[in-house]
């Protein structure tokens, strides 16, 4: 038993008299901070704060073998890791199904919209470059989605691109940055009772029924996931594909911004 | 007023007791990050854990009902129980309660009496050593408090307060206040400052 | 530690490569509070070391197995993410070496923290190295100090540690990375400034008897100032507030 899930009788009841504990709009995000480069050994880094959710996302830039199906593309790996230091409902162990699924769903948004072109990463017959995307939640009070993109998206954004000599990975130096082709962002949305709303926190989240994630860029929805046993409505998926929209045309810009662009 | 020390330093003219302090010869230590008044030899810790006293009040949450015992969680490494057969309303996991602790057996489970089920409001958690001066000298904070919210609530010595009603925000924008500024003297009137809305 | 073929000069003109002298210590600053969630937490850069400690509990043990009826159980995860060396990525999660770096962290703060105030109870320290320049244990157990500190558990003590080792002639003070990789010795220790007693003691490489003694000299003078820094970074957050109405 947590405190917070002795809050879900409250949060709904607020919801119904259309409130929030902190007093946002349901279509407001909280306080958005992004630093990038706060891990200099990376290639790419950017801590994200949502509210009180932190997550920080690193890149390291490495080679390897293509993947057989894919000779001639580099590879890009996504991870996530939920560390026990961030909640007392986290514990330590192998990657629990929700880490994995942060990871997947962070690494879909990013893929389809051609954050990264993975025929650039070709090296030679064999070698490839190889890109891995490691997110760090470090404080946990709810829409670690949304802070995942961001933090990833910021950090490939700011990331340098090391270079390839006489068989050997050159890291150091003046390097190049990381070629990025797009920007991508996530929109969450939490279904609690008959009520939509934007960027759940860690006591919303313990109340919610669904949950909804619409990763965009400019042109085009780049990936979804509908999470948990609640449902949503045709109308429901429309309005909130429409915000994301919106709400992507600032955190873009928030993200180029921090990448020094 | 006093000086801040850390768990290891020394107190110069500490000669009395407290379980925050230890003596290593004839030197007394501090246990705890806390503030050391060496006139009057007292140590006040800043930050501090709640241990389960008979007689103290607190806020918990059903966490089950077996065998007609309800099991309370308590904010703390020991948990509650309560016997229904004493409660006039029945329980269920998640219910918010208030109660006192009768007794704690071997294991220091805290035996509770005087269940009460708290309805509706929120709850929030703070470290148990400011709630000393949420409640104020003679409780003069607490009143404070009720009355420029107009919010019913309800204080457990193990960190857990109740808000129902009134002005939630004001309410818990004090209860913040005052657990950052515990330290800091003449808080009483700034607390009193925000409720009136002077700022 | 290697004696690789293409062993850089590690010491050139009497300096460091990084321009310290043989006794000095990296720039440190550590940040008390920083996890919201957390009981206890404390952020530490140390050289281009950065380390997040974090402290929850005491709480109920769970497994229950793990319970002792006397006194608190400490449970402690040293890890190191992937991102955080210069070269390859890592893999993910605690390897050999990070597990016994927990188990003689975890013992560290066994003797410190006052355990049988919590029977039956378990308290969990994580430290995560986000960033790593060598030393991280060291730095990682001063920071899980101010972490344990700032959570209002009692302790008897408040241990630092750093590490000396042996460069050519020299015993020097705080290896960072590239020197822990072609140094002859690596020496990391934990102390207990007023018990003035050794915590950690691990070494690895080839040293006098002198040397060891002549380390744990350097250790201690570091450890007044590393002390410091910790007392700073625990009554920071209170002066803070405390200056608005002065």
């Amino acid at each position: 038993m947590t405190i917070r899930k002795a809050m879900v009788g409250y949060v709904e009841s607020m919801v119904k008299k259309g409130l929030r504990e902190d007093g946002r709009g349901f279509m407001n995000y909280r306080d958005i901070c992004i630093n990038t480069g706060k891990i200099p050994n990376a290639e790419g880094s950017a801590e994200v704060d949502i509210g009180y959710t932190k997550v920080l996302a690193g890149v390291k830039v490495g080679t390897g073998e293509p993947m057989k199906d894919k000779p001639d593309e580099g590879n890009l790996l996504t991870s996530a890791e939920l560390l026990p230091l961030a909640s007392e409902e986290y514990d330590v162990g192998p990657p629990s199904p929700e880490a994995i699924e942060l990871a997947r769903v962070v690494d879909r948004g990013i893929r389809a919209a051609g954050v990264i072109d993975t025929k650039s990463l070709f090296i030679e017959e064999g070698k490839v470059w190889e890109i891995f995307i490691d997110i760090y939640v470090l404080n946990y009070d709810g829409n670690l989605f949304d802070a995942g993109t961001i933090a990833a998206s910021a950090a490939l954004a700011s990331a340098r691109m090391p270079k390839y000599e006489n068989g050997e990975v050159i890291r150091e130096g003046n390097l190049g940055r990381l070629k990025t082709g797009n920007v991508v962002t996530s929109c969450t949305f939490a279904k609690l009772g008959s009520a939509v709303l934007l960027d759940p926190d860690g006591n919303e989240e313990t109340a919610m029924d669904g949950r909804l994630t619409v990763a965009n860029d400019e042109n085009a929805v780049r990936a979804m996931q509908k999470g948990l046993s609640g449902s949503f409505s045709f109308g429901e998926i429309d309005k909130a594909i429409e915000l994301s929209f919106e709400r992507s045309k600032d955190l873009r810009k928030m993200i180029k911004n921090s990448a020094g662009e | 007023m006093g000086t801040i020390v850390v768990p290891g330093e020394v107190l110069e003219r500490f000669n009395g007791r407290s379980d925050n302090v230890f003596f290593d010869g004839n030197k007394a230590y501090s246990k705890v990050l806390g503030i050391y008044d060496s006139e009057r030899g007292m140590l006040t810790p800043l930050e501090g854990l709640w241990y389960p006293r008979m007689g103290d009040t607190v806020i918990g949450i059903v966490e089950e009902d077996k065998f007609n015992i309800y099991t309370v969680y308590l904010n703390a490494p020991y948990k509650g129980i309560a016997m229904s057969k004493f409660i006039e309303e029945p329980l269920a996991a998640g219910d918010i309660i208030e109660a006192v602790i009768k007794d704690i057996d071997r294991t220091k489970t805290a035996v509770l009496t005087r269940v009460r089920k708290l309805n509706g409001g929120k709850i929030i958690s703070v470290k148990p050593s400011k709630i000393p001066r949420i409640m104020g000298h003679g409780d003069t904070m607490i009143k404070q408090l009720v009355q420029g919210t107009k919010c019913t609530l309800v204080v457990g010595l193990n960190g857990v307060i109740w808000i129902s009603g009134g002005n939630y925000d004001l309410a818990a924008e004090a209860i913040f206040k005052i657990v950052e500024e515990a330290h800091t003297p003449g808080l009483t009137e700034r607390v009193k400052e925000l409720l009136e809305g002077k700022k | 530690m290697s004696g690789g073929t293409d062993k850089p000069e590690l010491i050139v003109n009497g300096k460091r490569l990084d321009g310290r002298d043989m006794g000095d210590l990296r720039a440190v600053k550590i940040e008390a509070g920083t996890l919201k969630n957390a009981d206890g937490s404390a952020y530490i850069e140390w050289g281009n070391n950065k380390i997040l400690a974090a402290v929850y509990g005491p709480k109920e043990a769970l497994p229950k197995h793990i319970a002792d009826p006397e006194r608190a159980v400490i449970r402690c995860r040293y890890s190191m993410a992937p991102f955080s060396s210069l070269e390859e990525h890592g893999r993910s999660g605690p390897n050999r070496r990070a597990i016994e770096i927990s188990k003689v962290t975890k013992e560290v703060f066994e003797k410190v923290v006052v355990l049988e105030d919590f029977p039956g109870s378990k308290i969990d320290l994580f430290i995560e190295v986000l960033q790593s320049d060598g030393g991280t244990r060291a730095a990682g157990i001063t920071a899980a100090a101010v972490a344990f500190a700032s959570s209002g558990i009692p302790m008897l003590d408040l241990p630092y540690a750093v590490s000396v080792g042996k460069i050519g002639e020299h015993v020097v003070l705080d290896l960072n990375k590239i020197e822990d990789n072609y140094s002859d010795a690596d020496m990391p220790v934990a102390l207990g400034p007023r018990l003035n007693e050794v915590l950690l003691l691990q070494m690895d490489g080839s040293m006098s008897r002198q040397d060891i003694s002549k380390g744990l000299e350097m250790v201690t003078r570091a450890g007044s100032v590393i002390s410091q820094v910790q007392k700073a970074a625990l009554k920071e957050p209170y002066e803070k507030v405390s200056s608005r109405y002065r």
